[in-house]
């Protein structure tokens, strides 16, 4: 057990955050954040930093050197989650791209798709989406009806896709597809690489709960993709699927939560209540304190999962803990957070931050829902890493019911 | 950065569970359970396997590793509850000894315990209801040089019975604080003495009373007059990381228990495991208790690199480890029906463990109390 980070990671991190210092928006680290509210300036926004990551060498971290990466270790890159959760930084629009679909291609890919694709990912020219979840198919995304057939040299697609993040924004869509209905349903599914520019796709924002529209409902009608757009082969696309997935797991999103929660302890030790600050309320103390603790070992688990993964290459289903213990602890926290307001927490807008707490607050439902739910993850852990029985699992519910 | 064990701490691990499981896993704390003292054989065995001599400085005839490697050791003891005071000697005495003690003090206590000749315990609490620091300590009076007396009860003392030595916190000088105590090693079978065993919740590991009533040489005191309470606390900082691990080692025995009984009980046609309800409170089981083994190898990590963060740390690890291995525990009872309700399943062995160490060196609620505290001091 070692926690200290060496002389040649301090100096990693260093770099970063002199780098970052000088290339975030003019005011971010004085703690004046301004995203743009308006669609079109704030996807400029984001595609502006998206840019300067690439230019300041950043954006590929994980990506080997020969894609145009740099080759960064997962130590490194846990640095740079933490660094970058402590400045805040602004999103990566193409966070889908760089960290998932990328990642894909590299293992599954032709070299033909390498060539045409990665750098202009890696450089932010090109956005990415992913195509999974569909109206009748959530946790249960092999049961997906979205159709391509061949036509000639393309691929025709038709059928509808829902909840997908930045849609919007994209260029260029990971799609999951069925190419083959006669059989059980993990096989006959293929994934395409499908250009959102062009007349049989369209894109429609969901308005959420947090009243904001960060994800879209896509509509295929007639959509085409060149065959040689295929990723693997045709009909095993579930075992794409599962690379992508594999990828999914090993990310965190740890640091930013404890970066909240610094923020929540500091507005406890700020503001009084009854003439009190609030954390010496002994109910608050408890509260903050098992917060606290829970952050603190699911930082260590994941930095073990890290230390593990460094000897073993893959991220394993372990990683299905990271996600489930994170998505419920910013739920608790980000509760916790608005209690603590006191009646000021039926205020929307004209609450805290313009509303942030509240936002906040209402986005961690949609996380523990999203890139499968906590009740999906606990199965993936009983199931794989505690090896309990599967459930019983329809095979052909892609069909209609008859 | 590098969170996990070595490969040599992961040896001793196995070889730990190989001994056990060669001598019937649970059995011998079954065995003390049911009132035979298995003591003298669980400490001859693990004498040979040089388990004492872990935390005794090389110096001294020992190992001289830290809390990372003796928590290593300790969660394969506690996976079966393996009875004897190897948390109490090797995280708690032989450290005190080494700390504070002179050196005619280590040369008689320290090779012997390296040796597996000498075992520890250390008398901390004079009332039963009393938290700690207030609690410290029997009635000692010293003077400068170190002779006093000590007299009074020292209560809820583990494993008084079955050890050679034990540390005595002593009250002399009346304060709030840690500060005032004085630490004095003894000899439970020395004339002014008398130990009484104590019907214990864990009767893997019963608790005594120690009647005191000693006059104390100079060479006995440990360490300065009225300045024991320091040592006192990181003592009781690394108990309680020896108990999180025991814990932890239990905790995921029960994990393991509860996925393989659901996955071969079968009812209304189907392996019970197959249901969430099950499925999912024995995936949440896995959780806490990977996470309580995160924050307990943190903490140890903390207290051997005396880290700044070494109290938040600490007290991380006993409040999330002392409600939530608690909850594993009562879970695996019910995920086995009935049968985790009797005698014969190991379920409330352990249960009765994390409860009988649930307010032992502070309540959970002590210690959230005492984490903040750590944080808004930074």
């Amino acid at each position: 057990m070692d926690f200290e980070y060496t002389a040649e990671q301090e100096q990693f991190r260093e770099e970063l955050r002199t780098w970052l210092e000088e290339n975030l928006p003019s005011g971010w680290t004085e703690g004046e954040r301004d995203v743009p509210e308006d669609q079109d300036e704030r996807e400029q926004f984001l595609r502006d930093w998206q840019a300067r990551l690439y230019e300041g060498g950043w954006a590929g971290l994980h990506w080997p050197s020969e894609y145009g990466g740099r080759d960064a270790s997962l130590i490194e890159q846990t640095v740079y989650r933490e660094e970058t959760a402590k400045y805040r930084t602004p999103q990566q629009v193409n966070a889908i791209g760089i960290n998932f679909v990328g990642p894909t291609l590299m293992e599954e890919g032709t070299d033909e798709q390498k060539e045409r694709f990665l750098s202009e990912m890696l450089n932010g020219e090109e956005v990415w989406c992913q195509g999974y979840s569909e109206p009748g198919a959530g946790s249960d995304i092999a049961s997906l009806t979205t159709s391509a057939e061949r036509d000639g040299d393309e691929f025709r697609i038709n059928g509808q896709k829902i909840w997908t993040s930045y849609a919007h924004y994209s260029d260029w869509c990971f799609l999951v597809t069925r190419t083959d209905d006669s059989g059980v349903k993990h096989e006959g599914i293929t994934t395409i690489l499908v250009d959102m520019d062009q007349e049989g796709v369209s894109v429609s924002p969901i308005h959420q709960a947090s009243d904001e529209d960060g994800f879209n409902q896509m509509y295929f009608d007639d959509a085409v993709a060149p065959v040689e757009n295929v990723v693997g082969e045709v009909g095993q696309g579930w075992d794409v699927v599962m690379t992508l997935s594999s990828f999914e797991h090993g990310t965190t999103r740890i640091f930013s939560i404890e970066q909240r929660f610094e923020d929540i302890l500091e507005y406890c030790e700020e503001h009084t209540r009854g003439g009190q600050p609030l954390v010496q309320d002994p109910i608050v103390r408890q509260e903050l304190a098992d917060l606290d603790s829970r952050i603190q070992a699911a930082k260590v688990s994941h930095l073990r999962n890290v230390s593990t993964q460094m000897e073993t290459g893959m991220p394993g289903p372990e990683g299905s803990m990271d996600l489930v213990v994170a998505d419920e602890l910013a739920n608790d926290l980000e509760n916790f957070a608005v209690n603590v307001l006191g009646p000021e927490a039926a205020l929307w807008e004209d609450g805290p931050e313009g509303g942030d707490w509240a936002r906040d607050y209402l986005q961690t439902y949609g996380s523990w829902i999203a890139a499968g739910t906590g009740d999906i993850q606990r199965n993936i852990i009983g199931e794989r890493v505690l090896g309990m029985p599967k459930d019983d699992k329809s095979q052909t519910s892609h069909r209609e019911e008859s | 950065m590098r969170a996990k064990l070595t490969d040599e701490q992961e040896r001793i691990q196995e070889t730990a569970k190989d001994f056990l499981e060669a001598n019937g896993g649970i059995e011998f704390a079954r065995r003390e359970m049911e009132g035979e003292d298995v003591v003298d054989e669980v400490w001859a065995e693990i004498s040979d396997l040089d388990y004492p001599a872990v935390t005794v400085p090389f110096d001294h005839g020992g190992l001289g590793e830290g809390m990372v490697y003796l928590s290593a050791l300790l969660e394969a003891t506690g996976r079966y509850a393996m009875p004897g005071p190897l948390p109490e000697t090797a995280a708690v005495g032989a450290p005190l000894i080494a700390e504070l003690g002179d050196e005619d003090q280590k040369d008689e206590y320290l090779p012997a315990v390296a040796d597996g000749d000498v075992r520890l315990s250390l008398g901390g609490y004079n009332d039963r209801n009393e938290a700690l620091p207030a609690a410290v300590g029997a009635d000692g009076e010293g003077t400068e040089d170190g002779s006093g007396t000590v007299s009074g009860t020292e209560t809820l003392v583990p494993s008084a019975g079955p050890v050679d030595g034990g540390v005595v916190a002593a009250r002399t000088r009346r304060t709030g604080g840690h500060d005032g105590g004085t630490l004095r090693p003894g000899d439970p079978t020395a004339a002014g003495v008398s130990v009484n065993a104590l019907d214990s919740l864990d009767r893997t590991r019963p608790l005594y009373d120690l009647e005191l009533d000693l006059t104390v040489p100079a060479e006995r005191v440990l360490g300065p007059v009225h300045g024991g309470g320091d040592a006192l606390r990181r003592a009781a900082d690394r108990f309680i990381i020896a108990s999180c691990a025991m814990l932890v080692g239990a905790a995921d025995r029960a994990v393991d228990m509860s996925a393989e009984y659901t996955s071969e009980r079968t009812q209304y046609g189907q392996p019970i495991g197959k249901f969430q309800a099950v499925k999912h409170r024995t995936a949440d089981m896995w959780i806490d208790m990977q996470s309580a083994r995160s924050l307990t190898y943190y903490a140890a990590w903390a207290v051997d690199a005396d880290d700044p963060d070494a109290t938040r740390a600490v007290s991380a690890a006993k409040s999330y480890a002392a409600d939530r291995l608690h909850r594993a525990f009562g879970d695996d009872m019910w995920n086995h029906g009935g049968t985790g309700f009797t005698w014969d399943h190991d379920a409330h062995i352990y249960l009765k463990q994390a409860k009988a160490w649930r307010n032992f060196l502070g309540t959970p609620e002590e210690h959230r109390d005492r984490l903040i505290e750590a944080r808004l001091s930074e």
